[in-house]
């Protein structure tokens, strides 16, 4: 389990507040106090974890010590030997989110622009769908693309059989796969591979990106584009110059919040990526309830990559005031 | 010469006809304004000519080149939307310079233009402003001079005034009026308000139900409108449901005279029309189409009074000087008649449906 998913809602709206003793104030603090335990307990919980102390053969004690936080940046036998291999974790789980997240949303994009255009029947249709997938588990989906690019049934077999893959390695482009690590030396292999992670993860937020999308492209006027296209714009300038400033904040937003969705992905890495490329994560499940456990130093894992997710957000809040300037 | 043309221009959504088969001219460096309902089909004409919409069937040609198919941003037609359609990311300025930035001019060019057209639309000094700071006479007038930068060969608006206030509308229609005249160009404006096709237009064309019912000068539209549906929609009328007698009309029970005798068969359903001007009162009775009327209502509108009467023809009403009015009230009976000149005559609705079943008569 991540940790990632205990963010506290940012945008709870206030109780009123009123001299007079009331049922109503009751409730809303009720419900603050709810709120408050459900998502503010268990992360100050891990927050606490973080700094105590595995206690080597057992669990962990309370603690106040540091040495989670320098074992992740720095390696466990600092300063006799540094190992950098926790922070490389961090770096796949960025790179994963980052080409993922990208990935979903230059794909979601054009696509849901075309569905704006349809008829309010077709739709209703799209977005019904979108949210059925939405229903449907990564273990799920994950289990799918298994199938898919498992390599003695699904697509490498299909290469093997329709001769694909010997035209490959007549054409040369053989070559070029096995050195993009898309190859063995018999048939082409999807796993374990970076794409198959990547396509994979994408696939898994593509409904989320859609379903971002939407309402600011279905508000978007269809009179700007076609204005554009009376003044002499192509179809390609018209996207470039007049829809993509037109969302531009709401796709800043669609791309972090699949970024930070995307940080948090377990199943999807383990099935697809290389071991020495797996992400933090991976780790902090290991470590809380694989083969590890390590309570504490998981805690620090979770609490690093909470902190990585806050400062993507504060980034792209800056990035997009600023882009959006003077009003 | 006529720059642009439509040859059987027809188009189909679904089982739906929204425009049916219409052959048009525009007379270059002329303003036409297209006048209908709201679904009448104007705007989808519109959108054809400025290449945003496929005609179903039909030909649009310009100065004698096919460009029916041709995509609109590959005509050089400016078009003025109703929403306005301005870029809200960009300033006034590069939002008039856009068509010239898309096309590869230098920058510094661009914006000289740009400016140029600013003045042109009185909107000097406003080109650093954002689109969200200007009024909505302001907004129009950058969706004007935005459409005007690429010096298009024609200039399309779609009810370019319908977002602006009825005083500000007034205004802009003379200023329209007034700048396009000035760059000579061909301009065609659609529109459901026929005070602002009067205002503007060289050439009113009347549609209805994806058809052309009438085109020709305003005054022209105006008193002669060749069917009662142009009657109604210009302007106001008095409408009267009669029967052809002998080249007469009769209409419940009087007979009206004509300039020339009615060609329509006897017993013929036909329809007249008088426009409310077109009623004189007076003391004594006419021997020509006199009639007596009560007044049951006056409407004093300042310079002229609407008088509402009740006559042997029907309700009527009677648009009447202030000097002409002055003195009458309700309840009083007056003397009016109905000049053979002001009276126009159409098909009855029966008639326009079933013209045998009544011709046998």
């Amino acid at each position: 389990m991540t940790v990632a998913g205990h963010i506290a809602p940012l945008a709870e709206t206030p109780p009123a507040l009123r001299p007079v003793f009331r049922w109503g104030t009751v409730a809303s603090l009720l419900l603050w106090a709810i709120v408050l335990v459900l998502c503010l307990v268990p992360f100050v919980l891990v927050l606490v974890i973080s700094f105590g102390h595995k206690v080597e053969g057992a669990g962990w004690e309370w603690a106040f010590t540091t040495e989670n936080y320098l074992r992740f940046f720095v390696g466990a036998s600092w300063p006799t030997e540094t190992t950098f291999l926790y922070v490389t974790q961090l770096y796949w789980s960025m790179r994963y989110a980052v080409v993922a997240s990208i990935l979903a949303v230059v794909t979601a994009l054009p696509f849901t622009y075309l569905m704006t255009r349809q008829s309010r029947r077709a739709q209703a249709m799209w977005l019904v769908l979108m949210l059925t997938t939405l229903s449907l588990s990564e273990v799920f989906i994950v289990m799918g693309w298994d199938i898919i690019l498992s390599n003695n049934s699904g697509l490498p077999m299909l290469f093997a059989a329709s001769g694909l893959t010997d035209w490959l390695k007549e054409s040369g482009w053989f070559d070029v796969l096995r050195e993009w690590g898309l190859a063995n030396p018999r048939n082409v292999k999807f796993k374990t591979s970076e794409v198959a992670t990547v396509l994979t993860m994408s696939y898994l937020v593509w409904p989320y990106a859609v379903i971002l999308l939407y309402p600011a492209l279905s508000r978007l006027d269809p009179s700007l584009a076609e204005a554009a296209r009376t003044m002499g714009a192509r179809p390609w300038t018209v996207a470039r110059t007049v829809i993509l400033p037109a969302v531009r904040l709401p796709l800043m937003g669609t791309l972090l919040f699949l970024f930070v969705f995307l940080l948090g992905v377990y199943v999807a890495i383990t099935v697809f990526a290389d071991p020495s490329q797996h992400t933090t994560a991976v780790s902090i499940y290991e470590n809380v309830r694989g083969s590890t456990l390590n309570a504490p130093f998981g805690a620090a894992q979770s609490v690093i990559l909470l902190v990585t997710a806050a400062v993507f957000l504060l980034l792209g809040q800056r990035l997009s005031r600023k882009s959006q300037g003077p009003a | 010469m006529s720059a642009l043309s439509l040859q059987g221009i027809c188009k189909d959504y679904g089982e739906a006809r929204a425009v049916d088969d219409i052959t048009l001219d525009f007379p270059e460096g002329q303003l036409t304004a297209l006048l209908g309902p709201s679904g009448c089909g104007k705007t989808t004409l519109l959108r054809m000519i400025a290449g945003l919409e496929v005609p179903t069937a039909g030909t649009v040609t310009m100065g004698g080149r096919d460009i029916t198919r041709l995509p609109a941003h590959k005509r050089k037609f400016g078009m003025v939307f109703q929403s306005f359609a301005l870029f809200p990311h960009l300033t006034v300025r590069d939002n008039v310079a856009y068509a010239l930035t898309i096309a590869g001019t230098p920058r510094a060019e661009a914006a000289e233009r740009a400016d140029k057209l600013l003045d042109l639309v009185q909107l000097t000094g406003l080109g650093d402003r954002r689109i969200g700071q200007l009024s909505g006479g302001q907004k129009q007038r950058v969706a004007i001079a935005r459409a005007l930068a690429q010096e298009p060969e024609v200039f399309l608006l779609d009810e370019p005034m319908s977002a602006l206030d009825a005083k500000l509308r007034e205004e802009m229609q003379v200023e329209l009026r007034l700048l396009q005249q000035r760059l000579g160009i061909t301009t065609i404006v659609v529109t459901h308000d026929q005070r602002e096709a009067m205002t503007m237009a060289d050439r009113i064309i009347v549609m209805s139900k994806g058809r052309v019912e009438q085109a020709g000068p305003p005054q022209e539209i105006y008193h002669w409108p060749a069917s009662g549906f142009v009657a109604g929609f210009i302007g106001r009328a008095n409408f009267m449901d009669g029967v052809a007698q002998d080249g007469k009309i009769v209409v419940c029970d009087v007979a009206l005279s004509l300039p020339k005798p009615a060609r329509f068969l006897n017993g013929s359903a036909v329809q007249l029309v008088c426009r409310p001007e077109g009623i004189r009162l007076g003391a004594a009775k006419t021997a020509v189409n006199g009639i007596e009327g009560r007044v049951t209502f006056v409407r004093d509108l300042g310079p002229v009074s609407d008088i509402y009467l009740d006559t042997g023809l029907g309700k009527l009403v009677a648009e009447q000087s202030a000097d002409q009015s002055r003195g009458l009230a309700v309840g009083d009976t007056v003397q009016l008649s109905l000049p053979p000149d002001a009276l126009r005559i159409y098909p009855g609705p029966s008639a326009a449906q079933a013209p045998t079943a009544l011709a046998a008569e």
